[in-house]
């Protein structure tokens, strides 16, 4: 790992047609820390995850993991270095069932698959649905399960596009809760999230973008004092 | 190949192309309608261009009039088929998977080709009314290819200032863009997909009424130019209007051009590989659009 | 419960393979196409039931394959049971050609690309005269083989209706079904989607493009609008909609179905068939888009892998 970083973008940009959606945007993850990515809607957030995970093609800069070059690699490629990723909009395998969901992710032998499918069905409590269709269960069930299925190649980086919507409190807070211990297990974290009060607490530093340029970064209680900040979320 | 190229040749192969090319920009522009504002792939899309065609033929069969003058009721008449079909078929899978939407039409276009089977057999007809040629030059310009050009231009003319300029063109664009934003600008979305729909079968069968005098009409014949019109999309950009109108000139010359160097039937085939190369090289279209 | 099951589908298989001691030569001929449909239904389902690329154009392979057993019959003086396996080769060479390319495009792209394939392959047949016999078709020796032929494509149908159980089964039939399901969620788990959609159409063209070799041979000849006819398609399509796409019985059942309905009641009105195959498109992707089997999973809470 170059310099202990586990990621790092450099002068990231991307357009669709004549927007750009992100531009000339840097930052560098270290290992084992929970990140956040901020900033209005439409600032590029999600955009930089798919230039990230190889779902856009980036069309400048660069993106390395573990010190090797990823940008340009195919989504699959991606996920195989060791990135997971969940998305703004669930996106189950509704036809398969619960188990099925996070079998199917892994190429690990049947047994050993499957012993850690159920732990993590358990670790959720989604244990007793593991036959039901996904397509059938609850907003905050999917929700969960794609969580769980992100972590069934047990990845060392895990991107998360807001995990907080439409979710109730106490599932949260279980969630919350989830990715802390991930943390501890020594696993890296970024964020999207527009929920401020998950990202302050939960966040040990925040990366901020404005019209997909990071105009400033640091720990969550400098950057909410940032007037840059201020004027990018208020200000206009 | 024996044969030399001259220029004359290449002239007339423009011109020709020129001609098919305004004929299968109209038909095509009805396709990227129902593609862009409802993302529905429209397999019937010929199946209606040959409703026209059989309207053309038997105005001209039963009344012995102008088959041109058919337009005058093929056209409302097609609006309201193409309404009825959205209404009671379409509408519901607007908002399914495209799969849905592409087998649908695909059962509409076998289900209506087979009642035309049924109904007018399937023995081929032709409309016999402008044969020949005008000789510009040292060009020959079929007749009826030229009568066909002219009102595809004007109906295509007609079409799109309806879109620019009109409320309810303006709303069907504003659809194509982002259906969530027109619902919430108060545009009743579920209107405009009938609208659109409407007026997408009325240009296909536009396109049938003007072939019908220059081709054999047979219930088949509009597999063909639902594909083409796959291909003027694709080469102009889905949902890109005018991208339809620079696609369906380019697949017109280069049909033409092609049948300079190969066989009629190898250049048929030209059709399909541009079709797959563009694809592969630039999926949203030569003039960009939104890639599905 | 399961033995059960297992040994209903051995008596049913030993009556299958007993029955043309006792049938006629129409009864034979009927279960023949029965099961030529079978296979040609299931086959189908591999690449457009489970990863949900629809394949418009997949008499492409079939016609491919019976022009290639024929060919080898004719010209080359095979006999026609390894003329038909390769005719099966042949097909999966124009499937790796076409679908190479193809199956890059996201789903709509590539129906699209498939509805023309059919013409490509009239047009490459006429353009070949010399080897296909053009318009005037391919005649083969005469030869009277209804029986074997009979037990040629219940063998196709049994093995390609395995090779359904087996990857509906499986973790790799799974990973098929993630592309229908969600191909840019599969990709981000680390699925090489491209790879999956190519195995599943390949193989997918194997059995019809050898199930055309044995049609070739039982029909004595083939010209191209009778190997090359969308209709093919359109039935392979209803069949497999109708009975269930995505399950291991349910083209069986839809195949069945339907054979048997064409058989006795619509064969003397050929449009009305046609029709009624159109309306049931429609049906079924409105009212009933998992087809019957689909309705009786749900109703009796089946599982998904039958």
């Amino acid at each position: 790992m170059d310099d202990g970083h586990l990621l790092e973008i450099r002068d990231l940009t991307k357009h669709f047609g004549g927007v750009v959606a992100v531009n000339r945007c840097s930052l560098v993850l270290a290992p084992g820390k929970i990140y956040g990515l901020i900033g209005p809607n439409g600032s590029g957030k999600t955009t930089l995850f798919n230039c990230i995970t190889g779902l856009e093609r980036r069309d400048a800069g660069e993106v390395f993991f573990r010190g090797e070059r990823i940008d340009g690699l195919k989504p699959h490629q991606v996920a195989h270095r060791g990135i997971g990723r969940t998305f703004q909009i669930i996106r189950v395998f509704p036809e398969l069932t619960a188990l099925e969901n996070l079998l199917v992710v892994t190429r690990e032998p049947f047994e050993v698959a499957y012993r850690r499918a159920q732990e993590l069905l358990r670790f959720v409590t989604l244990d007793l649905l593991e036959n039901e269709y996904a397509g059938n269960l609850s907003y905050g069930q999917q929700k969960l399960l794609e969580f769980i299925r992100v972590l069934m190649r047990d990845p060392e980086l895990i991107l998360l596009d807001e995990p907080a919507a439409g979710v109730n409190r106490t599932l949260l807070n279980e969630l919350l809760a989830a990715i802390t211990r991930l943390r501890d297990q020594g696993k890296t974290i970024l964020i999207v999230e527009h929920d401020m009060k998950v990202v302050m607490g939960l966040c040990e530093k925040l990366f901020v973008l404005d019209y997909g340029e990071k105009i400033a970064e640091g720990p969550p209680g400098v950057i909410q004092a940032d007037p840059r900040v201020i004027e990018a979320y208020f200000g206009r | 190949m024996g044969v030399t190229i001259t220029p004359t040749m290449v002239g007339q192969v423009v011109i020709s192309g020129l001609l098919a090319g305004a004929l299968y920009s109209m038909v095509a522009l009805g396709l990227a309608l129902i593609y862009g504002v409802m993302r529905v792939i429209n397999i019937a899309h010929g199946t209606l261009l040959m409703l026209g065609a059989y309207t053309t033929f038997w105005w001209f069969r039963l009344l012995g009039i102008n088959p041109y003058l058919s337009l005058l009721v093929a056209l409302p008449l097609m609006f309201f088929v193409g309404m009825l079909l959205q209404r009671t078929l379409v509408a519901r899978v607007v908002d399914a998977p495209e799969l849905s939407s592409l087998l649908l039409t695909f059962g509409i276009s076998i289900a209506l080709v087979n009642v035309a089977q049924l109904t007018f057999t399937s023995d081929v007809r032709s409309v016999e009314f402008l044969t020949g040629a005008f000789l510009v030059g040292p060009f020959a310009v079929s007749k009826s290819r030229l009568v066909a050009f002219a009102v595809a231009v004007a109906i295509t003319a007609i079409a799109f200032w309806f879109l620019q300029k009109t409320k309810l063109g303006k709303a069907i664009r504003a659809t194509s863009q982002s259906s969530e934003v027109a619902m919430v600008c108060g545009i009743n979305v579920h209107r405009i997909h009938l609208y659109a729909f409407g007026i997408a079968s009325a240009l296909a069968s536009a396109g049938g009424s003007l072939v019908a005098v220059m081709v054999a009409i047979q219930p088949e014949m509009g597999q063909v130019y639902t594909f083409k019109s796959f291909l003027v999309i694709v080469l102009g950009g889905a949902g890109n209007y005018p991208g339809a109108l620079l696609g369906g000139m380019l697949l017109g010359l280069v049909e033409q051009l092609a049948s300079l160097f190969l066989t009629t039937q190898l250049s048929e085939a030209v059709a399909y590989v541009l079709l797959v190369l563009v694809l592969l090289l630039r999926p949203t279209g030569l003039l960009g659009g939104r890639a599905t | 419960m399961r033995w059960a099951v297992l040994a209903a589908l051995a008596i049913g298989l030993l009556l299958l393979a007993l029955y043309p001691l006792v049938a006629t030569g129409y009864g034979i001929r009927f279960m023949l196409q029965l099961f030529m449909w079978v296979a040609l239904a299931q086959s189908w389902n591999l690449i457009s039931g489970l990863t949900g690329y629809v394949s418009f154009g997949h008499v492409a392979f079939f016609g491919t394959g019976a022009y290639a057993g024929a060919i080898l019959v004719t010209t080359h003086g095979w006999h026609w049971g390894p003329a038909s396996l390769a005719g099966g080769v042949a097909a999966v060479i124009l499937a790796l050609i076409i679908g190479y390319p193809c199956l890059r495009l996201k789903g709509p792209y590539f129906a699209i690309a498939m509805l023309g394939l059919n013409e490509v392959m009239r047009v490459l047949v006429s353009y070949f005269e010399g080897l296909t016999g053009g318009g005037s078709g391919l005649s083969l020796p005469t030869l009277h083989a209804s029986g074997q032929i009979y037990y040629a494509m219940g063998a196709a149908a049994l093995a390609v209706t395995g090779a359904a159980h087996l990857l509906i089964t499986s973790r790799v039939g799974l990973r098929f079904m993630t592309i229908r399901e969600d191909e840019i969620a599969a990709e981000a788990m680390g699925i090489n989607t491209e790879r999956y959609k190519l195995y599943a159409f390949l193989l997918s063209a194997f059995v019809p493009g050898v199930v055309g070799g044995f049609f070739a041979r039982d029909q004595g000849y083939i010209e191209p609008i009778s190997v090359f006819p969308l209709l093919t398609t359109i039935t392979m399509i209803v069949m497999v909609l109708f009975g269930g796409k995505g399950t291991i019985w349910g083209p069986v059942l839809g195949a069945v179905t339907l054979f048997v309905f064409q058989e006795l009641v619509w064969a003397r009105f050929l449009y009305l068939h046609q029709i009624f195959f159109g309306a049931i498109i429609v049906f079924v992707v409105l009212l009933m888009p998992r087809g019957i089997l689909g309705v009786l999973q749900e109703r009796y809470r089946l599982p998904r892998t039958i």
